[in-house]
């Protein structure tokens, strides 16, 4: 999740959703808001949005001037969300009680709709895709891949991907044969060591206390995961 | 009905026109009719390679315009009755043909000639799409360095998405004294990444310097490491099955090459 003091941007399984905190000031939530755009991935740009300010309920010109903020970013409102269909983001301290899993399933990062790319992607190919992208087939250098969700490589990774790109840093990058030229998880990038320790098995990066971690992916692990 | 050859590469200077040289006037030696078209319009040479600058009237251009017909542009090789060549036009640059022409003119030479082999220009744009517009196959040029195989792999990537199956490779201008070394990439390093079927590896050789300067494409020359190595790409363009060129370093790469020849 992406957010200021007011505002919270998130990618859900139904697309993004903007969250305004319904008590502060409609002309700060719009600054705020036009600040968190400017910083987020460009690659938003094109993508309808959904928002949320609990029960609290804005005149027709903030609407206008709301949408007016949005297409500046090349984002269109689609309409607002109920209560019962978000989170609050005053809350959002209840996710630590919250089981793990059930965590993992809201934030679309263990379900969701997925792209199969079932060939190779050649140096200059550009996957873009909002939920989690699977490659049946090699990264080259010179191809990226960005995704909202996870991304998982049967093959080798050896160009640029970018998971979770709505700053979603629950998401995942794994590979048959992970060796990117570089690597994005949400807000954090970083790239491969210089010299390439041949010879591992599959692997997968994630964050891990705000760091990029990259480990083998054992299947034991993943199995007990997903039970 | 002959068949339309793109050889093609993203990065200019590994060689394509060199081999496109090599590999028409191997395929006229063993007896085929064959055309060697220039599309690098605006920077040709081809016909330096082939020794054929001084004979050059009309050019692809006028064909495509119509200026002259197909057969008036033709030039006859000094050497070989049944080898032709197609010059590219000095004096334009490459919008001065549409991939639809080419197209047109692909159609025509497949009714007169067994083969016609298109030099394509470095780059992905108009003079590439042009190249590959008539083409029914493509080899891909590659030397060892990383630069090439990255372009080599976009190539590749473009030429899928223009419906040519299936390309060919040819390592061209390897050194498997530095390769033995660990200072070049070796080919199952290249084809890791490209993943695509090797027809050929072409040895660095000063001989292709000699004979681009004199005309004479290498391939005619028996003492030439890479004259044998084009020779045995003529044969596997034919369809005969040969084995890879010994590199002449022993162990270790042959091994590798040996492997590679089993696993196609």
């Amino acid at each position: 999740m992406t957010r200021t003091e007011h505002v919270a941007l998130k990618g859900t399984r139904e697309g993004l959703v903007i969250y305004f905190d319904p008590t502060a000031d409609f002309e700060l939530l719009m600054n705020e808001l036009d600040k968190l755009l400017k910083n987020s991935v460009q690659f938003l740009q094109g993508a309808t949005v959904r928002c949320y300010a609990g029960k609290k309920e804005y005149a027709e010109d903030e609407h206008v001037m709301l949408a007016t903020v949005l297409s500046q970013h090349q984002l269109e409102l689609a309409g607002w969300l109920t209560t019962e269909e978000v989170y609050v983001p005053g809350q959002t301290k209840s996710y630590a009680t919250e089981n793990k899993e059930t965590r993992l399933w809201d934030e679309g990062m263990v379900e969701g709709s997925c792209l199969f790319v079932e060939r190779t992607l050649r140096s200059g190919k550009s996957v873009e895709y909002e939920g989690h992208v699977i490659v049946l087939g090699d990264v080259n250098p010179g191809a990226e891949i960005i995704a909202t969700g996870n991304i998982v490589v049967l093959g080798s990774l050896r160009g640029v991907a970018h998971a979770g790109a709505t700053g979603e840093r629950k998401a995942s990058v794994s590979a048959y044969h992970l060796a990117p030229t570089q690597l994005r998880i949400a807000d954090l990038v970083t790239r491969a060591p210089d010299e390439e320790a041949g010879g591992r098995g599959p692997e997968i990066a994630r964050i891990k206390d705000d760091q990029l971690v990259v480990e083998a992916a054992s299947m034991n692990g993943w199995r007990s995961k997903a039970r | 009905m002959g068949e339309v050859i793109v050889v093609t590469s993203g990065k200019g200077g590994v060689g394509k026109t060199t081999t496109s040289a090599n590999i028409g006037t191997g395929l006229a030696a063993a007896g085929h009719k064959v055309v060697l078209v220039d599309t690098d319009i605006g920077l040709r040479n081809l016909d330096v390679v082939m020794g054929l600058e001084n004979r050059i009237v009309y050019d692809l251009v006028d064909v495509t315009s119509g200026n002259c017909r197909l057969k008036q542009a033709l030039i006859k090789d000094k050497r070989f009755e049944n080898l032709f060549l197609l010059p590219a036009a000095q004096t334009k640059d490459k919008s001065a043909v549409s991939p639809e022409q080419m197209k047109t003119l692909a159609a025509e030479l497949k009714e007169e000639f067994d083969f016609a082999i298109i030099d394509c220009p470095a780059g992905i744009e108009q003079g590439f799409r042009n190249a590959i517009a008539g083409a029914d196959r493509a080899i891909v040029v590659c030397t060892p360095e990383v630069s090439a195989v990255r372009d080599a792999d976009r190539i590749i990537g473009l030429l899928e998405a223009a419906e040519l199956r299936n390309p060919k490779l040819i390592i061209n201008r390897i050194r498997p004294e530095m390769v033995k070394r660990g200072d070049m990439m070796d080919i199952s390093d290249i084809l890791d990444i490209l993943a695509i079927e090797l027809i050929g590896v072409v040895p660095e050789d000063e001989s292709i310097v000699i004979s681009t300067n004199r005309g004479e494409p290498a391939v005619m020359d028996q003492g030439s490491k890479a004259g044998e190595a084009y020779r045995r790409i003529t044969r596997r363009i034919k369809g005969e099955e040969v084995a890879l060129m010994n590199l002449d370093v022993p162990l270790g790469i042959m091994d590798k090459l040996k492997r590679l020849v089993g696993i196609r």
